[in-house]
């Protein structure tokens, strides 16, 4: 007993090491921008420039489009296969995950050739064209987590008698969806939603190639160029990624509460 | 005869090869109270959910106060439903549960504020107004069910299995409490149920329900002293069958092992020779002589179970075993396994099971 606390004391401590030396070793390096003295110089130059402002803001907004669409197209569908079309479970799941398996590259050139100016569907002729284009990938993207994260919120209530007891109740598709489902599934749609939002913020591969402001690029860029920045802009991403993870554990304390949940 | 405010004609429900109701007609009067009762797979659920509209038929026609509502939405019939599992919103308060259905009909706040007030006074929950549902006991959210499904006043309410999640002091008491205010609302009611006990003491008539049909519609007293057929007998109560032979049809005999019952009048259509099920409830049957009693069988004691104030005796007659009660009696030792014993009966209480 005493050896196996020993040895899960050592896989521990080796797996924090791992992961925390990096971060102290990155968040070291952004310090040093000053000869001699730690400082939080590169931190001040970081958030004081107007393209990490701007790709931050193009970015968030972004990030806010993407999760309004994720929902939109989520939560009906992921309500509906648990309602009436259980059997069709797997195949979702399995549409679902593609975006995991298939580089965002590939579905990137699958796009220019798809949705070119040239196309039926010309996405890429315009700026607002080309960002709606960026925000239907990034739904892709994200939804697996979206889908997972909704999917398994409507695990934990009977959605099928739920629905019953409002139909019977006289309300119609919207209020059921409105007032009774999402209500009781907000919190896995708001973690659904902060997993999308730490993608977005990162992302590179489609922003670069569909040529948008987006903070990715404007991360790799920094990084390709400067020494001590992005260190302070990896340390301030790795925050706001932190930051979302951790609202979605303090609002899970506000979920609705029930018979088989009470705590 | 007046019109049956709800009329359910000759309603057929298949699932692909699978039928699981079948040509299941029944008239309901306004402010009757009538219970399914039959085995899980009887059919009795979806009969219910097909008046409810979760469910299309695949034939028949549903029709309430004269209106036809076999193809209307749930949400167009103006029927209230309580569920087995409660089904309230978790997310909203059990004032807020009681009101759904009022906000949804467009009521305005302060008029349904006064009907959950009065909903809660009927329940007699009025203190638990801003409790969430996983605040209440089983008992006490199927109640707040109750009253979510009487607040905007349906013209029928349904009620699905609501008492079998309940442990039993809790179902006999919100059983009684749904009757009374069924009765005083007046409202026609449908009960699904799988418990006889249930079913026979509340209700104004009973549907048992096997294989998709309704094998009998009929008052809890006829369903328990006149079943129709032989699963209605064995379903409802506890019952002895026994095998007989058609000795005399003329003379109505029958006999049972190798004693003559007589049976005047009661073997329409048999003929001597024939064999037949008859029936006879427990307490229908004493160990000794009773007045009244005009037939008597001779078997022999098989078991014995003392239940404290009943004893439950089993006799074996022929190939035959009854099961009677008697009460316990401190002057009397019960009897003993192996001893012979008489049996006696009315056999005007015995029932031919065709």
């Amino acid at each position: 007993m005493k050896s196996g606390k020993f040895w899960a004391w050592v896989v521990f401590i080796v797996g924090a090491a791992y992961f925390f030396i990096p971060l102290m070793a990155t968040v070291e390096f952004s310090l040093r921008m000053r000869r001699g003295v730690h400082s939080f110089d590169a931190y001040q130059i970081v958030l004081g420039d107007a393209r990490f402002q701007s790709t931050f803001l193009y970015s968030v907004v972004a990030a806010i489009f993407t999760i309004i669409l994720g929902v939109l197209i989520v939560v009906p569908a992921a309500y509906w296969i648990r309602l009436r079309l259980p059997q069709l479970r797997p195949i979702v799941e399995f549409i679902t995950l593609l975006p995991l398996v298939i580089p965002a590259i590939v579905i990137v050139f699958g796009y220019i050739r798809m949705y070119g100016s040239n196309s039926p569907l010309p996405f890429l002729g315009s700026n607002m064209g080309a960002n709606a284009l960026l925000v239907i990938g990034y739904a892709t993207l994200a939804l697996p987590y979206m889908y997972r994260a909704v999917d398994t919120g409507l695990r934990t209530i009977d959605v099928r008698t739920l629905t019953e007891a409002a139909q019977i109740l006289g309300a119609g598709w919207g209020t059921i969806i409105g007032r009774v489902i999402l209500p009781n599934v907000l919190i896995a749609v708001l973690s659904g939603a902060f997993l999308t939002f730490a993608i977005v913020i990162g992302e590179f591969t489609m922003a670069s190639l569909l040529n948008r402001p987006a903070f990715g690029p404007y991360l790799q860029n920094i990084g390709a160029n400067r020494a001590y920045e992005p260190a302070a802009l990896a340390i301030i991403a790795f925050a706001i990624t932190w930051g979302c993870m951790s609202l979605i554990q303090i609002l899970s304390r506000f979920a609705p509460k029930s018979s088989n949940r009470p705590n | 005869m007046a019109e049956p405010f709800l009329s359910i004609q000759h309603v057929r429900k298949s699932y692909g090869s699978n039928t699981v109701v079948q040509d299941f007609s029944l008239d309901v009067e306004p402010g009757e109270f009538v219970s399914f009762l039959g085995p899980s797979g009887c059919g009795k659920t979806t009969v219910l959910r097909m008046v409810a509209g979760f469910e299309d038929p695949s034939a028949g026609k549903i029709v309430v106060a004269g209106k036809d509502i076999t193809r209307l939405k749930p949400n167009q019939r103006n029927v209230g439903m309580v569920f087995q599992a409660y089904a309230l919103f978790p997310n909203l308060t059990v004032a807020q549960n009681i009101a759904f259905g009022l906000k949804v009909a467009g009521m305005n706040k302060a008029d349904a504020d006064k009907r959950v007030a009065e909903m809660l006074d009927m329940i007699k929950l009025p203190q638990m107004a801003d409790r969430y549902p996983y605040q209440l006991s089983g008992g006490q959210q199927q109640r707040i069910a109750l009253a979510r499904a009487i607040a905007p006043k349906p013209k029928l309410l349904l009620l699905d299995e609501p008492l079998s999640a309940l442990d039993a002091k809790v179902r006999v008491s919100l059983r009684e409490e749904i009757r009374s205010i069924q009765k005083k609302l007046g409202i026609t009611t449908i009960f699904v149920t799988h418990d006889q006990e249930e079913a026979l003491s509340i209700s104004d008539r009973i549907a048992v329900m096997y294989g998709g049909k309704a094998e009998q519609v009929a008052t809890p007293f006829e369903i328990y002293n006149r079943p129709a057929t032989k699963f209605v007998a064995n379903f409802v109560g506890t019952l002895n069958v026994l095998e007989g032979k058609v000795t005399d049809a003329a003379a109505g005999t029958v006999q049972v092992n190798t004693q003559e019952v007589s049976l005047k009048g009661k073997l329409n259509g048999s003929k001597s020779g024939d064999t037949l099920s008859l029936a006879l409830r427990p307490e229908a049957i004493s160990l000794d002589r009773q007045p009244g009693h005009d037939t008597s069988l001779s078997g022999e004691i098989a078991e014995v179970h003392f239940l404290g104030s009943v004893i439950r005796v089993r006799v074996g007659i022929g190939g035959n075993t009854v099961s009677l009660d008697t009460f316990n009696n401190s002057a009397t030792p019960p009897p003993v396994v192996g001893e012979k014993a008489d049996i006696s009966f009315s056999s005007g209480d015995m029932l031919v099971l065709h």
